[in-house]
């Protein structure tokens, strides 16, 4: 599984292609943050997000892999600024939306709240992104028209609005905990220097894969 | 270094061209200084991300930062921008270009040039490749035939290692091989149904390339990390750090200078002869000469190009080479990224072990033998078989379960393979010099003005057609086509603007890739192509580059340089 095909799958998975870094063809001007403005108690709580996404079971979990440190480094480097936006107040209305379900913010809640609570942020992002891109679309179609009326150079790349902030919590966090030291020696099977290649290498079911 | 600058041989530039080109003079006894634009970049030693790991990289290599992106406004084009191999990629805004329409040029600016990033995929060009210009009236004839090049074609396989299987195929000629790299169960099984589907006709076979499968001297068999691009400290893979260099180094004859960007050729007119060159040191912007009796001009297809049109502009305004009316025109690439792929059922209990740095290759099949399409020469497919990971949970899943499904193989294997197809060559698809753009250190830059025509438009419907026919008849299920785009250049076989040919009048370089108008001079990177084939091209410049520097000695001893 090399690392496009772990973007495919993260994007399968979530619904939409993994966020951050789009390779667009012509002019850059989004302006991203060097600081997007995360506090300690923001990676605090991200990585109790992502623990609950991917659990220490018998092998380590996703705060085991530093999955909020890296959420933050990949959003402040990665992500323009409407997306950087869109994700660092979304950390807010994630502990706003548990409140309500819960009566309590996220870190005071039991495994099983947290869970419960992403559940429900699964389907909401869902149809937020689907409506999202019902809205985008036709500015999307008016700004591919204007486009075509453009020299290649003078064209440019259409942002739509970001996704719901639990969709690129949930990337982040697969992304994050497959490459990931333990995720990739843990959790999955990694050997660096292979040798050799075997293309008919027996597999017994439940074996695990290969990080890369 | 010899008094006052003076070499047997210059090269200019160090790529797969450029270290072929040194290491053939030097071998022959010629004092010789190959000259780069770009910095050192030591075997080994410079890989400095060749052994890191995922997790060693801010961004895991996954997704370029905001800051690359602003950095790299070509590179950002396609997969190429990636922090695991950045450094080994032209700072695009020091070297900057004109677009006269899209043109995505990725360069690499440093000793080995892209031999250290190149795909690797090694194949000979076939009789009808050398044929096709002339039967077809397209062009201008190739000056040579298959059987010029073929024992060099061997003699670069021998040395550079080419791993393949000897599958006696008339449109993809046998090489002298290593050992072929295995296709796995899948691959075995889709070639065996292809054969048995269309009758023989149509072949699946290994990817040739110039990764090692045996030792060989003093390089390591490739250790199956599938990691070349960020150089490989086995020495598993062809490149000018791990093959050529060393090779040319031990003669004792070779010198090299990085930062050393080749402004012009230096042309004495009365005896139509270089005598040498004119260089800037990238880092002292200091100008120095060095002279020599033969020049090779390997710098890649466009800067060899770049070169000449600087070069002897006193006896003709458009440059050495410009007296036929072709430096800079018939710019050529492959098109790609059009192709299908599916899923195999039936294969759960196979797995793989190792990461195979070469895919399967399917020969062009169009236009030959009995073949006629509405369009002119063909394609060929690259591809793969593997299983991917996780197996299918419930929507919505999340904690234990999802991570158990996302710690397994797939249950299905897939596939998939993408054309390449061959681009002809137009005279009006130009480079020319832009004067009013000047790079860093204030030379004029390139204007590109290329694009595809019908031929390929044309093409390119079969290309994905014919993979998603393929696929099926081979039993593949959910077979899904695309066409992601092709701009030319996203091939990075740039090809074409100094022709070979049969006749002054209408090629820059003759058959054995001098300059008409100064027969020292030998240009034998992708820029001296008359037609691009459809296959990868490196070989060919390899092969034809040993043979250039075979002629050039030859003649050099009997007195004609």
């Amino acid at each position: 599984m090399n690392r496009r095909d772990l973007l495919k799958q993260i994007a399968l998975l979530t619904g939409g292609a993994v966020i951050g870094g789009e390779l667009f063809l012509t002019g850059c001007k989004t302006g991203a943050k060097a600081d997007a403005g995360f506090t300690a108690a923001n990676i605090s709580l991200l990585d109790e997000v992502a623990e609950t996404i991917i659990p220490a079971t018998s092998t380590p979990g996703a705060k085991a892999a530093k999955v909020g440190e890296f959420m933050k480094v990949m959003v402040t480097d990665c992500y323009t600024q409407k997306q950087q936006d869109a994700f660092v107040s979304g950390i807010g209305e994630l502990d706003e939306a548990c409140k309500k379900m819960h009566s309590k913010g996220f870190m005071d809640c039991t495994p099983e709240q947290r869970k419960a609570l992403l559940v429900s942020l699964e389907k909401e992002a869902k149809e937020f992104n689907q409506k999202r891109d019902e809205a985008d679309k036709p500015l999307r179609e008016e700004h591919k028209k204007k486009n075509e009326a453009l020299a290649w150079k003078d064209q440019t790349e259409f942002e739509g609005s970001p996704s719901h902030y639990y969709t690129m919590m949930k990337q982040l966090t697969l992304l994050g905990f497959f490459t990931s030291k333990t995720g990739m020696t843990e959790t999955l099977r990694h050997v660096p220097v292979p040798g050799k290649y075997d293309g008919a290498f027996a597999y017994n079911k439940g074996d695990k894969a290969w990080a890369e | 270094m010899p008094e006052n600058n003076v070499y047997d041989a210059i090269v200019i530039g160090s790529g797969i061209s450029g270290g072929w080109a040194a290491k053939e003079l030097t071998e022959k006894g010629l004092k010789t200084i190959m000259l780069e634009r770009g910095r050192n970049i030591e075997h080994i030693k410079d890989y400095v991300n060749a052994t890191k790991d995922s997790w060693e990289f801010p961004h895991r290599g996954a997704r370029p930062t905001q800051q690359m992106i602003a950095d790299y406004p070509v590179l950002k084009r396609d997969y190429p921008l990636n922090e695991t191999v950045l450094d080994y990629w032209v700072k695009d805004k020091e070297c900057p270009y004109t677009e006269e329409k899209r043109f995505d040029w990725y360069r690499g600016y440093h000793v080995g040039g892209r031999s250290l990033m190149w795909g690797r995929q090694s194949y000979r060009f076939n009789k009808w490749d050398f044929e096709a210009n002339t039967k077809e009236g397209i062009g201008v004839d190739w000056p040579i035939r298959y059987d010029d090049i073929a024992p060099w074609y061997s003699y670069a396989e021998r040395f550079a290692g080419i791993q393949g299987t000897k599958d006696g195929l008339e449109v993809l000629p046998d090489g002298d091989f290593m050992p072929g790299m295995e296709l796995n169960c899948v691959e075995k099984e889709v070639k065996q149904r292809l054969l048995d589907h269309y009758k023989g006709s149509r072949h699946m076979i290994i990817g040739r390339s110039a990764n090692l499968t045996q030792p060989h001297n003093n390089r390591t068999n490739c250790q199956y990390r599938n990691r070349c691009w960020r150089g490989c400290p086995f020495g598993g893979y062809f490149s000018t750090q791990s093959a050529t260099l060393p090779a040319a180094m031990a003669t004792g004859n070779l010198t090299l200078r990085p930062f050393s960007i080749v402004t012009k050729i230096l042309y004495d007119k009365d005896k139509k002869r270089a005598t040498g060159v004119e260089i800037l040191d990238a880092e002292t912007n200091k100008t120095y000469e060095y002279k020599a009796k033969i020049v090779f001009v390997c710098a890649s297809a466009f800067n060899s190009t770049w070169v000449l049109m600087n070069s002897a502009t006193d006896v003709w305004e458009g440059g050495l080479g410009s007296s036929s009316g072709e430096l800079g025109h018939n710019v050529m690439d492959h098109h790609f990224r059009c192709g299908a792929n599916g899923k195999v059922e039936g294969f759960s209990d196979k797995y793989l072990y190792g990461r195979r740095p070469t895919g399967i290759y399917i020969p062009r099949f169009r236009n030959i033998y009995d073949d006629k399409r509405d369009y002119l020469r063909g394609f060929g497919y690259q591809g793969a078989a593997s299983r991917g990971r996780g197996i299918e949970v419930a929507e919505f899943s999340i904690g234990a379960e999802l991570k158990d499904a996302l710690s397994v193989p797939a249950d299905d294997w897939g596939i998939g393979i993408t054309a390449f197809g061959e681009m002809l060559p137009y005279h009006e698809n130009k480079i020319s010099l832009d004067k009013t753009v000047k790079d860093k250190w204030g030379l004029p830059v390139l204007k590109m003005d290329v694009e595809i025509k019908e031929n390929e438009k044309k093409m390119r419907i079969d290309m994905m057609n014919d993979a998603k026919e393929m696929l099926e008849a081979a039993g593949v299920k959910d077979v899904k086509t695309y066409d992601a785009g092709y701009a030319p250049g996203m091939g990075i076989h740039e090809m074409g603007t100094a022709r070979m040919g049969r006749d002054p009048k209408s090629s820059v370089l003759n058959g054995n890739n001098q300059v008409w108008d100064a027969p020292n001079v030998f240009v034998t990177d992708g820029a001296c192509m008359t037609s691009a084939s459809c296959v990868n091209p490196s070989l060919t410049y390899m092969a034809l580059t040993a043979r250039a520097a075979d002629f050039a000695v030859k003649e050099l001893k009997k007195g004609n340089l």
